[in-house]
């Protein structure tokens, strides 16, 4: 148990910390001469791994198709603001984000017939089922492999008052704003009775049915869930673009989304935003680096690997368990 | 099967290629990429994979996956992104005419290649000593390991034989290919779907898993491209809902 079981003792600690973190963010990124647009993309990718990590890091499926979902609710909410179908952003984001768990839902009630390797392959093929819709059948709404240009920003208008979240900054806080929001959600998702059964079912499957717990329907919640958080994210990139990207629905896009939440430290929640920024900070970095600029993915990739033999919780999971050696006991 | 399996096919086929434009030999092409990835194979099991056998099977799908990423990547960094022309070996250029369909030679000759390989992977997996133990030990490791056996050493075997079957198919794949580092990536899935439709840990399942979706891309493509790799997947959605345990599979062996 990462973060302790319902009723753990954190209080809102998380919470304050996380909102004190996404206030300071742009700034420490400005301190290493960072600009604030990458701050939004890694805030992006951590809101997509919040799904990933409610699946992966506390019920235990791993799933290697959740670009379908990103896709997914990327293209909805891109469409619908381009053809101005919705009124503004905000709309547009909720649908996206339905239509997501709609998908979640479907490819959950199939791929969840099967568990372990299974399972992840199921999610990887199902994957490639969306990516190829995206390229041929649906190219009308999607752009094929040209995307979607000329999404929107977010600009809300009532009556006389406009609210502008169209600068890099603007779009930063709009981001923060509804990462925060789903950051929230899920820290009350996983600390409820119904995230304690999610533990339950990664810890133990058969005892967790053994006492009676519906478990294939609450992994298809869960599932849903996860789909939702991708979709929302996938909806931000196209509006903090002003383009939807095909790449959205990559195979490429589902397994580094598996790795950032890895490295950054599954059954955490907030691991995926560091795994996020670690992989996205690096990436910047190495790439700077003329020797070792065409190898910063395998760079990357021996990290992921030695991580996950050595520190299976990623490194959150490592800075919790040091400042728990730290502590005296009682 | 394991996620590295799309990296091992990458390796293969970039070994068998050196090799073979080396030396002018295709034979020699088939030497290299089944010794360098059985090779491969060795060293991955003894250094990493042993250590994940007592783990979460969610651990070693991870550690695979990561592994698939470091040998694509290597081979990028070795040999760059760009395409490498692996040429037809010059006995099989040409076409065959069979009744009234031109077939090129090549293909042909690789659907020889592999009979001759399921049926070694066959003999090995049912008819050795080897396969004995490993069939054995999936089922219940603890008492073959009470009975003596080295169990360790013939999972390491199985492990590095999987690993050179991936690399040969990589290098016999590759004259039809564009060869670049990610062709792994796309074959593994397509793989994946045709174990779903054929049925998990049988060995009928995966040669009828894959004609059948070979041909379900092949007439969609006549009829609807657009919709032609759509439909492998809606095929593999349907096989899961009406027989979830694949075409040929045996019901637990998932």
């Amino acid at each position: 148990m990462i973060l302790g079981p319902v009723g753990d003792r954190t209080g809102w600690k998380v919470e304050g910390a996380t909102a004190l973190f996404l206030v300071l963010f742009p700034a420490l990124l400005a301190l290493f001469g960072v600009g604030t647009d990458l701050g939004t993309r890694i805030l992006i990718l951590g809101l997509f791994g919040i799904g990933v990590d409610l699946i992966f890091g506390y019920t235990g499926l791993l799933s290697f198709g959740q670009a379908a979902f990103y896709g997914t609710g990327g293209f909805i909410t891109a469409n619908l603001l381009i053809h101005h179908n919705v009124p503004n952003a905000l709309g547009a984001l909720a649908i996206g984000t339905l239509g997501a768990a709609l998908a979640g839902a479907l490819v959950g009630s199939l791929a969840l017939r099967q568990v372990g390797i299974y399972f992840a392959m199921l999610t990887l093929a199902f994957g490639q089922l969306f990516y190829f819709l995206e390229n041929s059948p649906l190219r009308a709404y999607t752009g094929s492999e040209n995307g979607l240009p000329g999404v929107p920003k977010a600009i809300f208008t009532a009556g006389p008052w406009t609210l502008d979240f169209s600068s890099s900054l603007g779009m930063y806080v709009f981001v923060a704003m509804i990462y925060f929001g789903g950051f929230f959600i899920a820290r009350r998702i996983v600390r409820s009775p119904f995230g304690a059964v999610l533990r339950a079912i990664r810890e133990n499957p058969e005892r967790a049915l053994a006492v009676g717990h519906r478990v294939p329907r609450y992994k298809l919640v869960a599932f849903t869930i996860a789909a939702a958080y991708g979709g929302l994210a996938g909806g931000l990139l196209g509006i903090f673009q002003g383009y939807m990207p095909p790449e959205a629905f990559t195979i490429d896009q589902s397994g580094e989304i598996i790795v950032m939440t890895v490295i950054g430290g599954p059954g955490t929640l907030i691991g995926p935003l560091v795994g996020a920024g670690v992989w996205t900070l690096l990436r910047q970095g190495l790439q700077n680096i003329d020797v070792i600029a065409g190898i910063w993915k395998l760079i990357l990739g021996i990290v992921f690997v030695l991580l996950i033999t050595g520190f299976r919780r990623g490194l959150v999971g490592a800075a919790i368990a040091l400042a728990g050696r730290l502590r005296p006991a009682r | 099967m394991n996620f590295a399996h799309g990296g091992l096919f990458t390796v293969g086929a970039y070994a068998g290629w050196l090799a073979y434009t080396q030396y002018d030999s295709f034979a020699l092409g088939i030497v290299a990429a089944i010794v360098v990835t059985f090779v491969l194979g060795v060293v991955i099991e003894r250094i990493l994979i042993r250590q994940y056998y007592a783990r979460p099977k969610e651990d070693q799908i991870l550690v695979t996956f990561g592994l698939g990423i470091v040998l694509v990547e290597t081979v990028r960094a070795i040999f760059t992104a760009q395409n490498k022309l692996v040429p037809t070996p010059p006995w099989a250029e040409g076409s065959v005419q069979i009744a009234d369909l031109v077939y090129p030679q090549y293909r042909l000759d690789v659907v020889g290649i592999v009979i001759v390989t399921l049926a070694v992977v066959w003999l090995i997996v049912f008819k050795t000593r080897l396969g004995l133990i490993v069939r054995a030990g999936i089922d219940d490791s603890l008492i073959v390991e009470m009975l003596g056996i080295d169990i360790g050493r013939a999972f390491m075997l199985v492990f590095a034989l999987g690993a050179a079957v991936a690399g040969l198919a990589g290098f016999v794949d590759s004259p039809i290919l564009a060869l670049t580092p990610d062709v792994g990536t796309a074959v593994l899935v397509q793989s994946f779907v045709v174990i779903v439709i054929g049925g998990v840990g049988s060995f009928g399942g995966a040669i009828v898993g894959g004609i059948v979706a070979g041909e379900i891309i092949s007439l969609t493509s006549v009829f609807a491209p657009d919709w032609a790799q759509v439909a492998l997947y809606l095929a593999m959605a349907l096989v899961l809902i009406v027989r979830p345990q694949g075409l040929l599979g045996v019901v637990g062996r998932a």
